[in-house]
């Protein structure tokens, strides 16, 4: 689904697949600068990452609660698989994430595109509104957190929205802590979209520029107007394959939100999101690693049948699968 | 563990620090402090070469960094190290405990006693150390930290938590300081004005903090003695439905921007009577002057008014190398040395010298709002109880947002919190 | 479209604009623009008035739009708190997030050209593997790193800070995909002269992802800056502390002092909104060439 003819070629002639089999003599001079230039990466991924994940997984089958290496006894099987599947807090805590990648996830991808076809039809000071968008990408959660909770969403007299609400009589209202109505769905996912919206909008600026110009070339010979027909016809095909990526990168991240839901609620019920339930869960006083672990690899299972799912309905992956 | 103790997990990252705080500490600290110090290295080498590591959270008080340094470096059998733990101090202390190196973990440290810490070896018991003095505390703190007839904890500081007011705001209104729960509703509406709410209990956690302090003001308890479920009683049902109608009413202050244990609320002016610990009394002086009085929370139903007694405790690390010598440091510290006792108490923020020998020295308690915190401690106080599991906190605590703030049926909601709380103590004792 | 080569060989006209509107959809757009580009700058014009307020100000009921005499010695201090080393904690985050940045490159866009370009059999597999890491959530598996990272005894120590966080499949998938779009004529020339994989890689291939190094390189410095629960777990000593950590100490404080916490919000986003500023044309290039476009 590259965007242009040429591009693909170039692409696919990359790929493993088109190459002649290297010889005996020279396959074993190839797997050597494989691992020459795979092996450190891989090694470490194994130290620092898999083996974790595995110890992990061993850790999910144990009542294993302050320790990491458990006793024979403590064995329990698949029990901790049980307990988080018919644990409400755990249900609800995917329900929670659910109603905030229903938020998210079109929303950042709406803001970023919009975001970037307004600015490709910029003639001027299109550097100066690219910085804008994307600078804050540079600020943390936490930094975003301390100014959506203490600032711009504090529930007293001096935050910045209560302050324009007394403009119109409204009285204070209490953004974070009130679940009638849910305000807080308002401060979490703009806080995302304001840090993370640049940066998908640069993506798109980045493919933008990448459509070559001859097809609206073609499109006005044939009478297309600009604007909306060639909108759908043909900028909106040629950007398929980053909106696909970019979708995928969202949810990810979206699944893996963390943050700025600790960092601005806390561990409420309402808006616990299922990391933030097994970090309290795992560590913390509680320190029920077993349970904790179990969890973990329910989630991250879940991420990759999704991530699976929206690869085969959208067609990522096709490509770079070799 | 209780209400605001903090058992409960604790938040990441300061924005959220609030429950553990208030909890129980509160707060010391914070340091600024003033040297600069930072953390490590106190202390000097000591003859045998002996090396420990001691765990503080980090207090709010300016100073109170210092002072945990400059006690370390009196010490000449060891040489010991501070670690002053910013942020998250439960998954610091947690996975320091699962730490194999020297230097990594903490030999010696503060923190709540829970069952679990028992039976996963991770503590000594310290009966040794305070066989002569466990007349010297009350009741209470022994029970925090007794499990099983064993004492593994030595409490470092009692932390009342309990309602502050503006007396000069309730004469205005012409109102009288509330002793009912139903007369702090009618007093929290009443003192409500434009800018000023009446009351403020915390934020995140406003709806859930309610519960334990209703429970015990109603005249029941979490956990009896025999460790069976105390609280689910209909008069605690009718307390979370009132907790409701106290949460619906627009005279309670959400989203301050800091948590209770922090007073920025009262001394702001944001609310008229607060949630907050003794530690906090010197600041809100210095705000308001002889404009703030205490009071208990006040009695639900039938029952009595109560008072949270917070705190700290310090505890010896069952895998340290060094056991003996680490509880020879307690021992030094935390149990025979008055002079530094009483600056911890009372140099750095106000808290109650949990040695009741040690309590009559403390002139900085001895009268006003201090020592009205110090008699309703003492009369009406409750502490919380090592069985009461994290697992349980976070029950009672979904149960009540999801009855609070997301309106559920509260026996159904109670019935499901006792399932899991019953489930735990079977896994317990059963 | 992937690659390079469109990127850089073909040069378009400057005026060029692909589905360019009118001249009134142009001047509408400009207008939505200039709104949305204030919004987006309220929080930082928010840090900045706090930080040079007084508690006072900040708290007050009336609105302030900007302190009348600022607060400039909310600055210096922040540096002369003594209880939060700020100082020593930028310097931390400074080199942590180099030498984070350095490694993760190092060892990123090696392996990635290895899985793009080198035809070894099992390649692919090692690929699913990388891919499968992505799907971790790593604020779990961080005990059992917790303990191991002691037992190497790199706790409060750069090494605990650096080393466990070089090895990133989500940079590494990155790599993977822009090398496979990487023109591979460039490197057959090479190979014509005699070099191996590591030389045409150093050779040809490194300095002609120039743009594409300076992205990654951005978006590792900024994970490497901005993150927080690893630091805080691993730089136990003040010394060690990173500035978001720092910064959380602020929070934890009794008595939050409004001002000082935005002063130090303020510090720690400086040094990334000066990187940002200067690196981000090359960052629009070499995102244009990460391949995500598929």
């Amino acid at each position: 689904m590259a965007v242009s003819a040429p591009a693909a070629d170039t692409e696919r002639a990359g790929t493993g697949d088109q190459r002649p089999r290297p010889r005996r003599s020279g396959r074993l001079r190839t797997s050597l600068a494989f691992w020459a230039f795979v092996g450190p990466f891989l090694a470490g991924l194994m130290v620092f990452t898999l083996v974790p994940v595995v110890w992990s997984a061993y850790l999910s089958l144990f009542d294993a609660t302050n320790t990491v290496t458990p006793l024979p006894e403590d064995f329990v099987g698949f029990g901790n698989y049980a307990d988080m599947l018919t644990d409400r807090a755990f249900q609800d805590s995917l329900i929670t994430f659910s109603v905030f990648a229903a938020f998210i996830v079109p929303l950042t991808f709406a803001c970023s595109l919009g975001l970037a076809l307004m600015l490709n039809q910029l003639r001027f000071m299109r550097a100066f509104f690219r910085s804008v968008f994307f600078l804050p990408f540079a600020c943390s959660y936490v930094v975003a957190s301390l100014v959506w909770k203490m600032s711009i969403f504090s529930g007293v007299r001096y935050g910045l929205m209560n302050s324009i609400l007394d403009l119109f009589g409204i009285e204070d209202v209490a953004w974070l802590f009130s679940p009638d109505p849910p305000w807080y769905w308002l401060v979490i996912v703009s806080l995302r979209l304001w840090i993370q919206c640049g940066f998908y909008m640069i993506l798109f600026i980045a493919a933008l520029q990448q459509i070559p110009q001859h097809l609206y070339e073609a499109a006005y010979v044939d009478g297309a107007k600009p604007g909306r027909q060639t909108f759908w016809h043909i900028t909106l095909p040629q950007l398929r394959a980053t909106a696909v990526a970019v979708l995928m990168l969202i949810l990810i991240a979206a699944y893996q939100a963390f943050d700025e839901f600790v960092n601005l609620i806390g561990n409420q019920a309402y808006a616990r999101p299922p990391l933030a339930y097994l970090y309290y869960t795992a560590l913390g006083t509680q320190q029920d690693l077993g349970r904790g672990s179990a969890g973990a690899l329910i989630l991250a299972l879940l991420i990759a049948i999704v991530t699976l799912l929206q690869g085969r309905f959208l067609g990522f992956g096709n490509k770079e699968g070799r | 563990m209780v209400a605001f103790r903090n058992h409960r997990p604790s938040q990441l990252s300061a924005l959220a620090l609030n429950r553990r705080r208030m909890l129980a500490l509160g707060g010391l600290a914070a340091g600024a402090g003033a040297l600069g110090a930072c953390g490590g290295n106190t202390g000097r080498g000591s003859a045998d070469g002996v090396n420990l590591s001691q765990w503080y959270h980090q207090y709010g008080e300016p100073g109170t960094q210092q002072a945990a340094e400059k006690y370390a470096a009196a010490y000449e059998d060891a040489t010991v190290t501070i670690n002053w733990i910013p942020g998250d101090y439960d998954t610091a202390l947690s996975s320091g405990l699962l730490a194999e190196k020297q230097g990594d973990y903490p030999d010696v440290f503060e923190g709540h006693l829970n069952r679990a810490m028992v039976e996963s070896g991770q503590i000594v018991p310290l009966d040794d150390i305070l066989t002569d003095v466990l007349d010297d505390y009350t009741p209470d703190d022994l029970a925090r930290n007794t499990i099983d007839g064993k004492v593994y904890g030595v409490r470092m500081i009692d932390d009342p938590q309990f309602l502050y007011y503006r007396p000069s705001l309730l004469d205005g209104a012409g109102i009288t300081p509330p002793a009912t729960f139903e007369e702090l509703m009618a007093a929290a509406a009443e003192l409500t004005t434009g800018d000023v709410k009446g009351l403020f209990l915390g934020n995140d956690d406003s709806a859930t903090k309610l519960f334990q302090p209703i429970v015990f003001s109603a005249g029941q308890t979490l956990l009896t003695e025999d460790n069976q479920i105390g609280f689910d009683k209909d008069t605690v049902i009718a307390g979370a439905l009132q907790a409701k109608e106290l949460h619906e009413s627009s005279s309670l202050l959400i989203g301050a921007p800091t948590e209770a244990w922090d007073p920025s609320s009262i001394i702001q002016e944001l609310c008229a009577i607060q949630w907050c610990g003794l530690w906090a009394l010197p600041q809100i002086i210095e705000a308001h002057g002889e404009d703030i009085a205490v009071i208990p929370f006040p009695a639900f139903g039938s029952g009595t008014p109560t008072v949270f007694n917070g705190g700290w405790d310090t505890f010896v690390n069952a895998g340290s190398e060094h056991v003996d010598e680490a509880k020879a440091f307690v021992k030094w510290l935390w149990v025979d040395n008055e002079e530094f006792i009483l600056d911890w108490n009372l140099s750095y923020g106000f808290h109650i010298p949990p040695r009741l020998s040690m309590r009559g020295g403390a002139e900085q308690l001895a009268d006003g709002p201090a020592a009205e915190a110090v008699r309703i401690s003492e009369e009406f106080g409750w502490a919380e109880n090592p069985n009461w599991t994290p697992t349980m906190e976070t029950a009672v605590d979904d149960m009540m947002t999801h009855i609070v703030l997301e309106g559920n049926d509260p026996s159904t909601e109670f019935d499901n919190a006792v399932a899991t709380i019953q489930g735990e103590l079977d896994g317990i004792f059963g | 479209m992937s690659g390079m080569a469109t990127a850089t060989q073909v040069k378009r006209p400057a005026g060029y604009k692909p589905g360019v509107g009118t001249r009134g959809v142009r001047t509408a757009n400009l207008v939505i623009l200039s709104v949305l580009a204030v919004l987006f700058l309220i929080p930082f014009y928010l840090i900045l008035r706090n930080a040079l307020a007084t508690d006072a100000e900040i708290t007050a009921p009336e609105w302030m739009w900007f302190p009348s005499s600022p607060s400039w010695e909310n600055l210096p201090n922040l540096f002369n708190d003594p209880a939060v080393p700020m100082l020593r904690s930028l310097l931390n985050s400074a080199i942590v997030a180099v030498a984070t940045t350095v490694g993760t490159l190092f060892l990123c866009t090696t392996a990635g050209y290895g899985l793009a370009r080198i035809p070894y059999r099992h390649a692919d597999k090692v690929f699913y593997l990388v891919l499968a890491t992505l799907m971790i959530p790593g604020a779990v598996t961080f005990v059992p790193s917790f303990v191991m990272v002691s037992s190497l005894g790199w706790i409060s120590d750069f090494r605990g800070l650096i080393i466990p966080t070089l090895f990133n499949g989500f940079v590494a998938f990155l790599c993977r995909q822009y090398f496979l779009g990487f023109p591979k004529e460039l490197e057959e020339a090479a190979r014509v002269d005699g070099l191996g994989y590591w030389g045409s890689f150093w050779r040809i291939v490194v300095p002609n992802s120039g743009n594409f190094l300076a992205a990654i390189a951005v978006i590792t410095f900024v994970g490497a800056w901005n993150s927080f629960l690893w630091p805080l777990v691993i730089g136990r000593s003040p010394e060690s502390w990173t500035v978001q950590v720092a910064l959380s100490t602020f929070l934890t404080a009794q008595t939050v002092s409004l001002s000082q916490l935005f002063m130090a919000a303020l510090v720690a986003i400086l040094p990334l909104v000066f990187v940002f500023l200067f690196l981000q044309r090359f960052l629009v290039q070499g995102v244009a060439q990460t391949g995500l476009k598929g």
